[in-house]
């Protein structure tokens, strides 16, 4: 009979006691296997990813959609055509105000989103705000290089949102009863075509501010480069009221 | 008289309630029965555990389980609580003796006591003539083993007793009976001037530690109208028999098995008067034939190994000890080892395992199940675990309904049940890792956050040398 491999030469085990043989302190977990993967934590992150794949996902239909030759041109009618397009893909989508900031970092960082184009980002950022279950939304994103065009496009009444950092051209047109606020600089065309609501940008603002704007106020921290055609509304710069007024003429470089 | 007419009341009450006769069915019911007989006869307290649904007093319910699985109980608690009554009740509708006999066998605590008191004495006519025999006290030759007040003992005769009763040996000049069957109940006051300490050793033999509670005052005052309930425990006639087998010169065997005939006829009167049927001895083995046969399920022994791996770990000095300090910024800090000073002995996991046995059996559930070993851990560890000072200090006046050392082994089961609960597949997952490994598989251990991954490490490691 060949020993068994514990019981070595010389050992002082009898060779039939199979019980002395060291046990398997083990044992009655041999045939366990585990039902869930993973840690509470993985689940979370899996979760998380999951929901960052479908917003990715919509996105890339946008651009399929609306940007096929990568190039995008800013006219009233693709905005808003984009913007339908996008409202398609976010209303399916259950996501909170977390995974919107995640997605802006995305755009930049990660090679799973193939181009950021910052005017279809900015209406697929601004659907996204618009259909986000929260009522304040704050998008921390002082940290990206890129400033993104048209965020806060059709805000509705009722919502507030707050960038933490600097925006782009087209910042908060058409904004519907909404309050943006940023707290850095906005580019040109800021509040253009704005029907209600408030803006406030805590530092500058570019040229053609409040370009056909029909109502709503926009309130500025820092200089107002250039104001627009303003229909009705008003604009001040620094608590001062600049329109309407009689000092400022639009877009005059001062 | 009264007590007759007392006893057909209980007796109508039962039968009302249809408790009586059901106990033909299964051992647990008649348990049962005796639990409420217990509960609402003689016993009066408030359920202050929670299983399953189902509420008991732990005093009573662990002393029924003591009795059963001849294990060994520390009942504590203020002075005229019910610690030493709640026992001889106990004990004697499970081994059918008459009060009584219970009564003339249990040592009481004092500084005086002594061995011949405790263990036997020397037959002094026969050592008159020379001859050397030993006369053995009822406490060393029945079942039942009632120390009243133990902490009132010096600690050199605490561990007489303790040493007879790991053991079941008793021996006096050169002699020796060997008790079979046996169960310890000891009662011990909370420190007051005539108290001695009972020593950690000593402690950790005792398999549960229990508090006889204040059942409150209204119940209280019920205690004070009920004269002499006890009396339906006694019998005259045999427990003078008894004393006469336990007096007599024959082979303590013999004496045994008519002691055993004469028990089964107290049995016999308890059903008769009250309705309550008692445990015969092959009753009582079979009984524990059948607990010893549940098996952990895995999430029971895998949150029993997790319990016991916090109450051992020490990753700086390989285990933990009383002498030793844990390290500064210590990565195990949020872990029991951190707030303990001693470490967990082998007699805890027996203890868990044998009362979550009984607690199984008694729900009549087919194997043990992470809820038993859940509520049976705070008995099994409460006056085993030695907390460091800051942690007394930090919770001493936490808002509680039990006494300090349970209090706070409640809460240790607590938060490693929460740490179960977050990690329970993984940690299953680790042991099955673990298994395969022993077994020889090409596999690396789990890793993870909690000192029993570690001890599964060195197991493996211990293994492969």
């Amino acid at each position: 009979m060949k020993p068994s491999p514990l019981q070595k030469k010389g050992s002082i085990l009898p060779p039939d006691k199979e019980s002395w043989i060291i046990k398997n302190p083990f044992e009655e977990f041999k045939t366990f296997t585990a039902s869930t993967p993973g840690l509470p934590l993985d689940q979370i992150v899996q979760s998380t990813e999951a929901i960052m794949d479908r917003i990715r996902w919509g996105y890339e239909k946008l651009l399929e959609e609306e940007a096929k030759e990568l190039v995008w041109m800013v006219q009233y009618n693709t905005i808003i055509k984009a913007y339908e397009v996008a409202e398609k893909y976010v209303k399916e989508i259950d996501y909170t105000a977390e995974d919107i900031e995640e997605f802006c970092f995305a755009l930049e960082n990660t090679q799973k989103i193939p181009y950021l184009i910052p005017g279809p980002a900015g209406v697929y950022i601004s659907a996204l705000c618009n259909y986000a279950g929260e009522e304040e939304i704050i998008l921390k994103l002082s940290e990206l290089k890129t400033e993104i065009n048209l965020i806060g496009f059709r805000l509705p009444k009722g919502k507030r949102l707050l960038i933490e950092g600097d925006t782009g051209d087209f910042t908060g047109i058409g904004i519907e009863g909404g309050e943006l606020v940023v707290e850095g600089n906005a580019k040109n065309w800021t509040g253009a075509g704005m029907r209600g609501g408030k803006i406030l940008i805590k530092k500058n603002i570019g040229l053609h501010t409040g370009e056909w704007m029909m109502g709503g106020e926009i309130y500025v921290g820092g200089r107002v480069r250039g104001l627009g055609n303003i229909v009705e509304g008003k604009v001040y710069e620094r608590d001062k009221l600049v329109y309407p007024g009689k000092v400022r003429y639009p877009n005059l470089y001062y | 008289m009264d007590d007759f007419r007392w006893c057909d009341e209980i007796k109508f009450r039962r039968r009302e309630k249809g408790i009586v006769g059901v106990g033909k069915n299964g051992y647990q019911k008649q348990a049962m029965e005796i639990y409420q007989f217990i509960s609402e006869h003689l016993y009066f307290n408030r359920p202050d555990m929670e299983i399953k649904g189902e509420r008991f007093n732990s005093a009573i319910l662990l002393s029924l389980l003591t009795g059963l699985e001849k294990g060994k109980e520390l009942i504590i608690g203020e002075p005229g609580l019910g610690k030493t009554t709640s026992a001889e009740y106990v004990c004697s509708l499970i081994y059918q003796f008459p009060l009584g006999v219970i009564w003339g066998s249990e040592v009481s605590g004092h500084p005086e006591q002594t061995e011949e008191k405790i263990i036997g004495r020397p037959d002094l006519g026969k050592l008159n003539r020379g001859e050397e025999d030993v006369v053995w006290t009822n406490f060393s030759q029945i079942p039942v083993k009632i120390v009243d007040e133990i902490n009132r003992l010096p600690e050199t005769k605490q561990s007489m007793i303790l040493d007879g009763v790991d053991r079941g040996n008793w021996e006096y000049l050169n002699e020796m009976i060997i008790n079979d069957e046996y169960c310890l109940f000891a009662t011990a006051n909370y420190q007051d001037g005539g108290t001695n300490t009972i020593i950690a050793p000593l402690v950790d033999r005792f398999d549960v530690m229990v508090e006889s509670r204040y059942p409150g005052a209204n119940l209280s005052f019920l205690i004070g109208k009920d004269k002499r309930k006890d009396h339906v425990l006694r019998h005259p006639k045999y427990e003078k028999e008894l004393y006469t087998i336990l007096k007599s010169k024959i082979a303590y065997e013999k004496k045994i098995s008519k002691i055993e005939e004469v028990c089964n006829s107290f049995g016999e009167y308890l059903y008769e008067v009250l309705g309550v049927r008692s445990f015969q001895r092959q009753d009582r083995d079979q009984i524990r034939g059948e607990m010893g046969s549940l098996e952990l399920d895995l999430d029971a022994s895998a949150f029993t190994r997790m319990l016991l791996a916090e109450l051992s770990f020490c990753e700086r000095y390989g285990q933990k000890r009383v002498v030793e300090n844990c390290e500064e910024g210590c990565h195990y800090t949020g872990y029991l080892c951190h707030q303990i000073k001693n470490c967990a002995s082998n007699r805890l996991p027996s203890s868990i395992k044998q009362y979550a046995q009984g607690l199984a059996w008694i729900l009549e559930d087919s194997a043990i199940d992470i809820e038993h070993i859940q509520a049976v851990v705070p008995f099994t560890l409460g006056h085993r675990i030695q907390w460091k000072d800051e942690i007394l200090s930090q919770k001493e006046r936490s808002k509680r309904d039990d006494p300090f050392p349970i209090f706070l082994a409640k809460e240790a089961a607590k938060a490693v049940s929460q740490r179960y609960r977050e990690q329970s597949e993984y940690l299953k997952d680790a042991l099955a890792v673990g298994s395969k490994i022993f077994q020889g598989g090409a596999l690396e251990p789990l890793e993870g956050d909690h000192p029993l991954y570690v001890e599964i490490k060195k197991d493996l490691d211990a293994r492969k040398s």
